[in-house]
């Protein structure tokens, strides 16, 4: 062991891994709504509906979460708003917002000279350049996410399940879907340095679908996606280091992995569970006979 | 003027072979966008367009060019398949299945394109395509998969719209349901995979889910929806080509040809929408010009 270098030696790297282990916690904590409220293609629009607030922000030389929050905030009200509108079709209208979006945003930078240079790491992130103001933002973005959802995380979460309660219970519904797509956005800005605007959904997701296979409660569900998003973020990082492979992808690997494994082996949703349920039902089924 | 914004461009060879795929395109894209939206698939085409993207790695690893369509191919149906399979644990909806295999499948591509030192210019073209450089095989290829398309249409077409309005009916008229959804899935496969390497990701995903979506705004009836789907994706490729090729010749602006025909497909989009609420408003104001049915009976 000691003819290796020791991992996270540098300022680098343990920035990354700060930065990995932030926006693991924070995707796993938004990926519980995100997952319960079946939002991951809105999720997805929002990875590529960012895309012009990337290119205009580095055109424009300002920071880059300044130019994809406000993107992702007009793509936000954008759905709303169609939402809204008699006979609309929830799936096309995502469809809609993130061609539109993307497809902005692509046309702005071809429009600006050196059409490839720079590009890979917006969409596939690159966790080793990120800054201090990056990791103080993925901080704060953290800290108001708690915030917001220790204030009305239940009313979320009954909408989720019941939204006619929610409804009749007097409580703004509209309003606050506004607030959890604004979260959900948010989360995917911060997420961008570290693994980029395309493979954040998998981190997003990934923790919080792989808690569903483990639990029926909420707070463990909740605790377990959030454990998961920092295990990802720091073994992939780990991974990356070192087999030399793209951070952010190695991360993404990590959480789908974990997915793939609970798929096939969580004790009562799993693949093998519900295969042993399946054998053991005509059984019982005797038995009661 | 007219003219000369819209038909000169395409006097160049390249710019001909461009506007013909864009058309071929643009009509598949347009046809298949209908079945896309009754079944609520924009998140399944979106999937499959980023989980081909490894097998366009693989294909061009180990045949160049050649191979590319081959390992899209491959990937396209080994996703649609594994959808299938994963969906089957109620657990985990559709849409969170579908979010983790296409970044996985994303992933995968891009630890085997990062080993590579092209990286970013395989990447860009993967993602945004090169529909000028398209050649005449490019072009046979797109027709034999829009044929292969038209054909399956013809055959299946009316047992995928019993099974979107009416599943439980076509199931109890013993219609395998999972069959029909795999057929459906490898036909949106094959239009991502004719499509892919030609005009990139971005533009597969928005002629996939624009078109009848612009096309549904008009219209309630699918007699209207299927060809107002199928000109207007034709027409954005053609509209969307000629103002990326008169930015780039006559303003010094180079646009991206294949994001310049997506930013068409909504406008054209756009004005559905607004057709569409002019036309709530006047309705609305008609009901108050003449007495509504009923009106009468109540006073």
């Amino acid at each position: 062991m000691s003819t290796a270098a020791p991992l996270f030696a540098d300022a680098f790297s343990r920035r990354a891994l700060l930065e990995a282990v932030l926006v693991g916690a924070l995707a796993g904590l938004v990926g519980v709504h995100v997952v319960l409220r079946r939002l991951a293609f809105f999720t997805q629009a929002m990875t590529h509906a960012t895309f012009p607030g990337v290119v205009l922000a580095a055109l424009l030389g300002v920071n880059l979460l300044l130019g994809t929050g406000i993107f992702g905030v007009l793509a936000v009200l954008a759905v709303a708003w169609l939402w809204s509108r008699p006979g609309a079709e929830e799936t096309s209208v995502i469809g809609v917002v993130l061609a539109a979006g993307f497809a902005l945003g692509v046309t702005l930078l071809s429009a600006q000279a050196g059409f490839t240079r720079d590009l890979s790491s917006y969409l596939v992130g690159s966790v080793l350049t990120v800054d201090r103001a990056d990791i103080l933002a993925t901080a704060g973005v953290l800290i108001v996410v708690v915030l917001v959802l220790a204030a009305v995380g239940k009313e979320l979460i009954l909408g989720a399940f019941d939204r006619g309660a929610l409804v009749a219970l007097g409580y703004p519904a509209g309003l606050l879907d506004v607030v959890l797509l604004l979260l959900i956005e948010a989360t995917v800005v911060a997420a961008v340095p570290a693994v980029g605007t395309i493979l954040s959904v998998a981190l997003i997701v990934a923790p919080a679908a792989t808690a569903r296979l483990w639990t029926d409660r909420l707070g463990r569900m909740t605790a377990i996606a959030v454990g998961l998003g920092v295990f990802a973020g720091a073994a992939g990082l780990t991974i990356s280091q070192l087999q030399n492979v793209a951070a952010g992808a190695a991360i993404v690997l990590v959480a789908c992995a974990c997915f793939a494994l609970s798929w096939l082996f969580a004790p009562r949703y799993g693949a093998l569970g519900r295969w042993r349920a399946g054998r053991a039902a005509p059984l019982s089924t005797v038995d009661a006979g | 003027m007219l003219h000369r914004l819209l038909v000169e461009p395409f006097a160049l060879p390249f710019m001909q072979r461009a506007l013909i795929e864009a058309l071929l395109l643009g009509a598949l894209g347009g046809m298949v966008s209908v079945f896309v939206l009754l079944r609520r698939l924009a998140f399944v085409s979106d999937a499959l367009t980023h989980t081909v993207f490894p097998g366009v790695v693989l294909g061009y690893l180990v045949a160049q060019t050649r191979g590319i369509v081959w390992g899209a191919l491959l990937f396209a149906v080994l996703s649609a398949v594994l959808l299938t399979v994963l969906s089957a644990n109620r657990r985990v909806t559709e849409d969170a299945t579908l979010a983790i295999l296409l970044t996985g499948f994303f992933s995968v591509g891009v630890v085997l394109v990062s080993r590579r030192t092209s990286y970013t210019a395989d990447l860009t073209g993967f993602l945004f395509g090169r529909i000028l450089f398209v050649d005449r095989r490019e072009i046979v290829e797109t027709a034999v998969v829009a044929a292969v398309v038209l054909v399956a249409l013809a055959l299946l077409g009316k047992e995928f719209l019993l099974r979107a309005f009416d599943p439980d009916g076509a199931a109890a008229l013993g219609y395998r349901i999972p069959l029909l959804d795999l057929a459906l899935n490898v036909l949106v496969a094959l239009v991502v995979v004719a499509a892919v390497k030609a005009v990139g990701t971005v533009l597969v995903i928005a002629l996939l889910v624009v078109p009848a979506a612009a096309a549904r705004l008009l219209s309630d009836r699918l007699t209207v929806i299927l060809p107002a789907a199928v000109a207007g994706g034709a027409l954005a490729g053609w509209l969307g080509l000629a103002a990326s090729y008169q930015a780039s010749v006559y303003h010094g602006l180079r646009l991206a040809s294949g994001a310049t025909v997506v930013l068409a497909l909504v406008a054209l989009y756009a004005l559905a929408f607004a057709a569409a609420a002019t036309r709530r408003g006047l309705d609305r104001l008609g009901w108050l010009n003449r007495p509504a049915p009923g009106a009468r009976a109540s006073t």
